[in-house]
């Protein structure tokens, strides 16, 4: 199989990277009535296949349960997940041959096999979903001609899809028709029902294409999302005990200090999240960001680029051929470095601490979406897109780090966002060393301790302007806009 | 010996507890009472150390303080969702089995296995602690605190979610300890106060109103003395449509045939049979346990396995391609399970607005119509100046009221409400009572109603499915 891009041309290739829109609600006035009557077979039933099963039976369709047999033999998790809840659960050869839409819903790696056994069985003009699209685009799995592929990707973890739905809501939503495998031009509209029938048309859809979705995924993760919050919590935890910080204040402050920064992100972005800094501390952070920039550069446009040429890909694909000696190796490492084993201090830190004495955290945020958002929409990766795949989902990731740190962290994410996360990582942290080196406690740690926080004004004046006027910020504005209008009323 | 001396206590932005003086020494046994909102379960969380001494003394001495309150309930199913990795690591965990619960803080494994045997906790040793009804729960944090031997403790509505036959064996276990263990509890149900009580004190806004000494519990009863004021005078916001319900062919609302609830190693109920026709009450009891709550969740759509059973409702066969939201147009609900999940931060208006939506929070913007409505029921419920605070300002008994007004707000074809008297005061008690009375006689609503108390009664009820005993 070779990459799906790469057999692309230039102007397609632009095409599809530059696709993402947001969808009307009007668009979504039939729910999912287009799939109503229609046979739908989930195969896997781990957390996206229980979760978006549970929201689309609850939507009025018929929804059935495809396992692997040994699965089924040893009752596995998954087989007890689909059972308990009522479902059918049968053999690839009892049920796939009966499905209207087979949803794929297994783990990315395992995808090649499973689409390689279920296809011949799959009936003639049926339809396969994906939530993800790395199959199709980096593997470039060929799908049957009669068959129509679509992607239906929650911005969510399984729970939280099932959990908005139970209270009449859903998660954003992306999704995607592939082009090569439309053959009634029917993808579109049984994209759009399925995401109804998960309750994604409430909470707001973006219409895009598998590649710029893997694309734009696969940046974001192993660069700012993933990346950057783990190579910076090791470099500022070793620099606070390196310069005498108490180790479990140091601990706690990187633990849970990208949740509370990124926090001021999601509701007003890069501008808010430095508002929240003192004037001198702003100003210093600002600084501290561009130096990041120009540093870390060249290895953004790297990872991108890998990224476009396939070459992260199939580095990772061989890894995967060699049992994974790699990602396996890189997160023993993770799981003993001196910031995972630390015990973190009873003391409370209050929230806007974690802003004062985390000026250099802020500063790796802020160069980190930056340059995420400008190597992705430098690469014709759509400006929407390149936001939700580096702003949007940078307090997400925060999130599992303040909840167990990066272990954690690395375990939640998807293989794929984990093999690319300690990619970067390996290249980042080396790179950082002299930049460290010139670093005290006041930027992390201790804070500047000023009693004057007086500042030249025309230096603020330019610093505000800066900030202000990235185009990140522009299209955060507006995108937040239409989901602010589709969010819960206080 | 526990001292409050002329003390102010802040506990939140919103609730403080003024002027407390109050002496407990040891061996007496303390019950408080006092309306929803007055700080019941405020001075037992002050008791526990919690809240900011802004001016007066508190001193708690050295005693071993054990705790049972809603707050300790929510804090440790809050902790197993926590420990519950599954939005994580994507796998599903049935969470701590009640057996590692229950030794947890256990010192004195005899009494334990007393207590197991006394309420009946055998079967649900293996059961993970989430999966507990609330009944069930409740029992798990009294056998836990009381076998990790304390010298005080605390018992927020002791009785609360028990059924009939749990709670004369728990007046009892408190018989047996009072004299040896400090006791203090809050009430709601002056009826049940028990006989060891030596104390009582009422709250009024933060502030103690009433304080004495007694012989036993039905003097302090009589010298509380609240009357229930029936109110007969009640008159409901009307709807905001009137809602045309389809019936099924033979003329039903809901017909359950033949429904069964197993999980892999537990029946809950088979062969259950159960027709419900238009204005036909129903009350359904049974024992902790018995499945009432699972029974109501077949009805409401919220118990996966509704899709496996004969269910027909509303003229739709369930699992025939209707959706949830076809289902809830025509219910209103109100359950523990359901107040749990209500953890979100919402005015309390729009809580009774998204009654009309069948939501749990708001998605869309409030109608003035619908505004209009959901004022006029706060009025009723004596909350109007609260219509604009978040709803988790609010008590619990506060909260459930609210609930209960989201429930009724749209005069649904079927009312649902499990336990809905749970954790309130007489005064709401009575008015929730009314209310539903009210909503039973206006003829458009058929009543399902889940008590384990036989003085909460609705008048309209004419029948009864008794879960123990069919
Ligand atoms: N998790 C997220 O946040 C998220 C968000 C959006 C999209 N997605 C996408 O959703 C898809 C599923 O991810 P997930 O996180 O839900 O996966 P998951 O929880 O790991 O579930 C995987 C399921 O697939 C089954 N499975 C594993 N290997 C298999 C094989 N070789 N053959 C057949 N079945 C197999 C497993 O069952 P047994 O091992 O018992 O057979 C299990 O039921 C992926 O494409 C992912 O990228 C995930």
């Amino acid at each position: 199989m070779a990459n799906y891009f790469n057999s692309l041309t230039l102007r397609e290739q632009l095409a599809q990277l530059g696709k993402c829109e947001f969808m009307d609600p009007s668009e979504f006035a039939d729910e999912a009535n287009y799939l109503k009557g229609k046979k739908l077979v989930i195969v896997g039933c781990g957390s996206q296949g229980l979760n978006q099963g549970l929201n689309l039976r609850d939507s009025g369709l018929d929804v059935s349960y495809t396992l692997r047999q040994s699965a089924i033999d040893e009752k596995r998790d998954s087989w007890k997940n689909a059972t308990e809840n009522g479902f059918t659960v049968g053999t690839y050869d009892e049920l796939v041959p009966t499905a209207d839409v087979v949803l794929n819903l297994t783990p990315d790696k395992q995808h090649t096999a499973v689409v390689t056994e279920i296809m011949p069985l799959m009936k003639k003009d049926s339809c396969l979903a994906y939530s993800h699209g790395f199959n199709i685009v980096e593997e470039g799995m060929q799908i049957r001609e009669d068959i129509t592929v679509i992607m239906v990707a929650p911005k969510c973890p399984g729970s939280e899809v099932r959990e908005e739905y139970k209270r009449g809501f859903g998660v954003p939503t992306l999704i995607a028709v592939h082009e090569n495998n439309d053959p009634r031009g029917e993808g579109l509209a049984i994209a759009k029902a399925y995401a109804a029938g998960t309750g994604g048309h409430r909470a707001g859809v973006l219409l895009s294409s598998f590649v710029a979705e893997v694309k734009s995924d696969l940046m974001g993760e192993q660069t700012i999302l993933c990346g950057m919050l783990q190579t910076g919590s090791l470099l500022c935890y070793d620099k606070m005990i390196e310069k005498g910080i108490d180790a479990g204040y140091a601990s706690k402050l990187v633990q849970y200090g990208w949740e509370t920064v990124t926090e001021a992100l999601k509701h007003g972005g890069v501008t808010n999240m430095m508002d929240r800094l003192s004037n001198p501390a702003k100003i210093r952070a600002f600084e501290l960001a561009e130096e990041l920039k120009d540093i870390m550069r060249p290895l953004y446009e790297k990872h991108m680029d890998d990224i476009m040429t396939g070459a992260f890909s199939s580095g990772m694909m061989e890894d995967w051929a060699d049992d994974d000696k790699k990602l396996l190796g890189w997160r023993d490492e993770t799981s003993g470095t001196a910031f995972e084993t630390q015990e973190n201090t009873s003391d409370e830190i209050a929230e806007q601490e974690y802003f004062d004495h985390g000026i250099l955290m802020v500063a790796m945020v802020k160069a980190g979406v930056e340059l995420a958002y400008e190597v992705m929409t430098a690469s014709g990766i759509k400006e929407e897109s390149a936001y939700y795949e580096s702003l949007h989902e940078t307090p997400l990731i925060a999130n599992t780090i303040a909840r167990k740190k990066l272990f954690e962290m690395n375990r939640t994410i998807s293989d794929t966002a984990e093999y690319g996360c300690y990619l970067f990582n390996h290249a980042c942290f080396p790179l950082l060393q002299d930049f460290m080196k010139k670093q005290d406690a006041d930027v992390i740690g201790r804070g500047m301790g000023l009693n004057d926080n007086s500042v030249d004004n025309q230096r603020l004046i330019e610093v505000n302007a800066d900030i202000r006027s990235h185009s990140v910020e522009a299209i955060g504005t507006t995108l937040r806009g239409y989901m602010g209008a589709m969010k819960r009323i206080v | 010996m526990i001292t409050f001396r002329h003390a102010e206590i802040k506990l939140s932005e919103t609730f403080s507890l003024s002027q407390i003086s109050w002496q407990i020494n040891d061996g007496q046994c303390w019950a408080i009472t006092g309306p929803n909102g007055s700080g019941k379960s405020a001075l037992v969380a002050a008791l526990a150390g919690e809240g900011e001494l802004r001016s007066g003394q508190r001193d708690l001495g050295e005693a071993n303080v054990a705790v049972v309150s809603l707050e300790e309930q929510s804090r440790l199913i809050a902790r197993e969702r926590q420990r519950d990795d599954s939005d994580l690591t994507d796998e599903i965990n049935e969470g701590t089995p009640v057996q590692e619960m229950l030794d947890e803080t256990c010192q004195d494994f005899e009494l334990q296995k007393r207590l197991i045997d006394d309420l009946g906790l055998q079967p649900l040793l293996e059961r993970g602690f989430r999966k507990l009804s609330t009944g069930e729960t409740r029992k798990v944090l009294l056998t836990r605190a009381l076998t990790s031997k304390p010298q005080v403790l605390v018992l927020d509505e002791p009785f609360e979610g028990l059924d009939v036959a749990t709670v004369p064996r728990v007046a009892a276990l408190l018989e047996d300890i009072a004299g040896s263990t400090t006791l203090i509890m809050s009430l709601n149900r002056l009826d049940e106060m028990p006989d060891c009580t030596t104390h009582a004190m009422r709250l009024e806004s933060g502030a103690m109103s009433q304080q004495f000494e007694c012989s036993d519990g039905g003097q302090a009863a009589r010298l509380l003395g609240q009357i229930s004021q029936i109110r007969s005078d009640i008159q409901l916001p009307p709807p905001e449509t009137d809602i045309e319900v389809p019936l099924n062919a033979d003329g039903t609302l809901v017909a359950l045939n033949k429904a069964r609830v197993a999980y892999t190693d537990n029946l809950v109920f088979e062969n259950l049979d159960w027709h419900i026709k238009p204005g036909d009450h129903w009350q359904v009891k049974g024992p902790n346990g018995s499945g009432k709550t699972c029974l109501l969740n077949l009805i409401t759509g919220d118990h996966p396995q509704c899709y496996v059973n004969d269910i027909s409702l509303f003229g739709f066969k369930r699992g025939q391609g209707e959706s949830i939201w076809q289902i809830k147009q025509y219910l209103g609900f109100v359950s523990t399970g359901l107040h749990w999940d209500y953890r979100l931060s919402v005015s309390v208006r729009n809580v009774i607005v998204s009654g009309f939506h069948d939501s749990i929070g708001l998605y869309q913007k409030a109608t003035d119509k619908e505004k209009a409505l959901a004022d006029a029921w706060l009025e009723l419920l004596g909350l109007s100046d609260r219509a604009t605070d978040s709803f988790s300002s609010l008590s619990y008994g506060e909260q459930r009221v609210v609930l209960i007004a989201r429930a009724m707000v749209k005069h649904p074809p079927v009312l649902l409400l499990d336990e809905p008297c749970l954790g309130l005061d007489e005064a709401n008690r009575q008015l929730v009572l009314s209310l539903t009375d009210r909503i039973c006689e206006e003829g458009a609503t058929t009543l399902i109603y889940v008590t384990h108390h036989d003085e909460d009664k609705i008048h309209a009820i004419g029948n009864v499915l008794d879960l123990g005993n069919r």
